[in-house]
């Protein structure tokens, strides 16, 4: 039987965490933005190396301009956290160190991995500019949109957790 | 009956489950899950695979809020409490709010899509204030270089036609001259829109003397009329008064925008000039300003464009007449100076410009007046020195040939600002012309450089001879001891009306 592993994505409004899960889940993706609120719960289970299964619990929280506002019960028996900031909108990542302190802070043995998502909206000259905020600490640049590095996202954060 | 409503509108909302210590449910109602007894509760929904932690932990109770429970054909929101107690029995509650979140999300949904609009509006603003930006400094930067090569025409043109020249090269050096003011006209056209468009047009407030610039105003455009054949015909009204306070050169521009317009689009007949007094109220005088010519007239369809910048209209186009720019400067000139200008029109029969502007009626006198127009250049008993640093070759010998023609002054020319210092304490300098543009150094620098001298040459003249226009440029350098700033393209007598202000 394949671990379950319960796997929490956290960030601002409108970054596209649920387009992240579920290009992840069901391989969609809609250009519909359709708000979350309080938290949305997928299943899925992958292979990883080693033959091995495990099922990854995917926490989909609503977004939070501030981490520190997240409903605690939330983040209970939390095994991995996926941070997502939209790379289009430089207020969602503007104060990234801060959040991501904040859970180093207080999850400190919890794999964390940082995503910029809407790879696709961005040109090289536009992350030139923005990138000494976020290159310090961000992990994948993803796309929803497109499928891009989505997959390995979840199963880099996947074999952390084994 | 209160038993029976409490029974229909609490409990229909909620559901009990009891589970043992693995999630296994041990007794259960089916008000909003249809779960079976003795099975899994974590195979229900994947949100409940948290009891396999929660429920080790004996005695403590976990809320958890707004759970969207996705099933196949429903979705429910609820708030789920978890109760672990000891003796293999957990009670797990859900209340159904789905109702109550789904009001929520609407809400949720139109403050979220508000915020991320305006965010994204922001954004986009911010990149088209950077283009913005950078074409305004792109217009500014690229006009800056034209204007040592004008320069050096306009005033070898002017030295040139006093030459000794036949009536054949007396013509084409006319064409030259014509064609040097046309180039600096469009190119100071560029550079004030730049200015406008970036917020650094201001105007500047002078008396001035309005029946003397109106004049010799007229004498020029008089002569450019009648080459083409044109008259053109003067009134102003006997009761202006002598002098106002204003911007005299964005007046002057006003006008010569509206008349070198009607010259441009008027074949034959005239152009006519009429300044009247419209009113004085409060120590204000409010000008008509009206000019009409005999043209071709604006299509109706135009008459609401012509004042946009780059508009042209089809005649325009086809006759390349005009960069399309004076008129958007003449509309904003009028709109910053309060007043207001409107324009009538009928093909093939003539435009009519018709604006209204006020300026403070002055305090001078007549004996100022006649102060100001027997203003005449000085004749100094001795030659003064002048020290010129200029790495443009044009440049240096286009102030040559203008200062050795007064008969004033001596040159001594420098191309390098290391050699400004010892020129001065060496060389008895009277006045320093200074280039802005000496490679390698900075003007500001080198002013001040001057400044901390000893005090028998720290107060040596300085003007600065720049290809920066901007009103921030010229304070520059005066706050590094810069006395003042000749703006490139200069002629003759800007120049020298400034050397001997500061000559003594």
């Amino acid at each position: 039987m394949a671990k379950s592993k319960k796997i929490v994505l956290i960030g601002h409004f409108g970054v596209g965490k649920t387009s992240l899960i579920r290009r992840f889940v069901q391989n969609t993706f809609s250009e519909d933005y359709k708000v979350t609120i309080g938290v949305h719960i997928s299943k899925k289970t992958i292979e990883i190396p080693e033959g091995e299964s495990i099922s990854l619990i995917i926490w989909d929280l609503e977004g939070q301009d501030d981490i520190k506002k997240t409903r605690p019960s939330y983040l209970l028996g939390t095994n991995g956290f996926i941070y997502v900031f939209d790379l289009s909108r430089p207020i969602t990542f503007e104060n990234l160190a801060n959040e991501l302190d904040f859970l180093k802070e207080n999850y400190s043995n919890i794999p964390l991995k940082v995503v910029g998502n809407k790879m696709d909206l961005v040109n090289k000259e536009y992350l030139t500019q923005y990138s000494s905020i976020f290159e310090p600490f961000v992990d994948f640049y993803v796309s929803a949109k497109t499928g891009s590095r989505v997959e390995t996202l979840f199963s880099k954060l996947a074999k952390a957790l084994t | 009956m209160l038993e029976a409503y409490k029974k229909k509108y609490h409990t229909n909302s909620f559901q009990y489950i009891l589970v043992d210590d693995s999630g296994c449910v041990l007794e259960t109602d089916h008000t909003i899950l249809s779960i079976q007894e003795k099975n899994l509760l974590q195979k229900c929904h994947p949100f409940f695979e948290i009891l396999n932690g929660l429920l080790q932990i004996e005695n403590e109770s976990f809320e958890f809020s707004c759970i969207n429970l996705d099933f196949e054909d429903d979705i429910i929101i609820a708030d789920v409490t978890i109760h672990s107690q000891s003796k293999n029995k957990n009670l797990i509650i859900i209340e159904d709010l789905t109702k109550h979140y789904n009001n929520y999300q609407l809400t949720a949904q139109t403050r979220n899509e508000s915020i991320i609009n305006s965010q994204i509006l922001v954004l986009k603003n911010e990149y088209l204030l950077e283009k913005e930006t950078f074409k305004n400094n792109f217009i500014a930067n690229f006009s800056h270089q034209l204007r040592n090569p004008i320069t050096a025409s306009v005033i070898f043109s002017d030295l040139l036609i006093s030459s000794d020249l036949n009536s054949e090269q007396k013509n084409y050096l006319e064409i030259i001259q014509s064609a040097n003011k046309d180039l600096k006209n469009r190119i100071e056209d560029i550079l004030d829109i730049s200015k406008i468009e970036s917020g650094k047009l201001i105007l500047i407030e002078k008396v001035f003397d309005l029946k003397k610039l109106l004049n010799d105003l007229v004498i020029g455009y008089k002569f450019l009329a009648s080459k083409k054949g044109l008259e053109l015909n003067f009134e102003i009204d006997k009761n202006l008064p002598a002098f106002i306070t204003g911007d005299q050169y964005r007046l002057k521009q006003i006008i010569e925008n509206l008349i070198n317009n009607a010259i441009s689009f008027t074949e034959k007949g005239s152009i006519n000039l009429n300044i009247s007094l419209n009113y004085i109220r409060a120590k204000k005088v409010n000008l008509h300003i009206v000019v009409s010519d005999t043209g071709c007239g604006i299509e109706p369809e135009n008459m609401d464009s012509i004042f946009e910048r780059f508009s042209k209209t089809e005649s325009e186009t086809i006759n390349n007449k005009g960069s399309g720019l004076g008129l958007a400067i003449v509309k904003y000139l009028i709109s910053e100076m309060q007043g207001n200008i409107k324009v009538e029109s009928e093909i093939n029969k003539g435009s009519k410009f018709i604006c209204n502007l006020s300026f403070k009626i002055s305090d001078y006198n007549q004996s100022l007046k006649e102060e100001l127009l027997n203003k005449q250049l000085p004749n100094f008993e001795k030659k003064h020195h002048v020290l010129l640093v200029e790495d443009s070759e044009l440049i240096q010998l286009t102030i040559l040939k203008i200062l050795a023609a007064t008969g004033n002054f001596y040159l001594n020319i420098i191309s390098s600002g290391e050699a400004l210092i010892p020129n001065i304490i060496n060389k008895n300098v009277d006045l320093v012309l200074l280039s802005n543009s000496i490679e390698g150094f900075s003007t500001m620098d080198l002013a001040a450089s001057v400044r901390n001298l000893s005090k028998d040459y720290k107060k040596t003249p300085i003007i600065v001879l720049s290809t920066e226009a901007f009103k921030e440029d010229i304070k520059r350098f005066k706050k590094a001891g810069a006395n003042d700033v000749v703006t490139k393209p200069f002629d003759e007598k800007i120049l020298l009306d400034k050397i001997y202000k500061y000559i003594k």
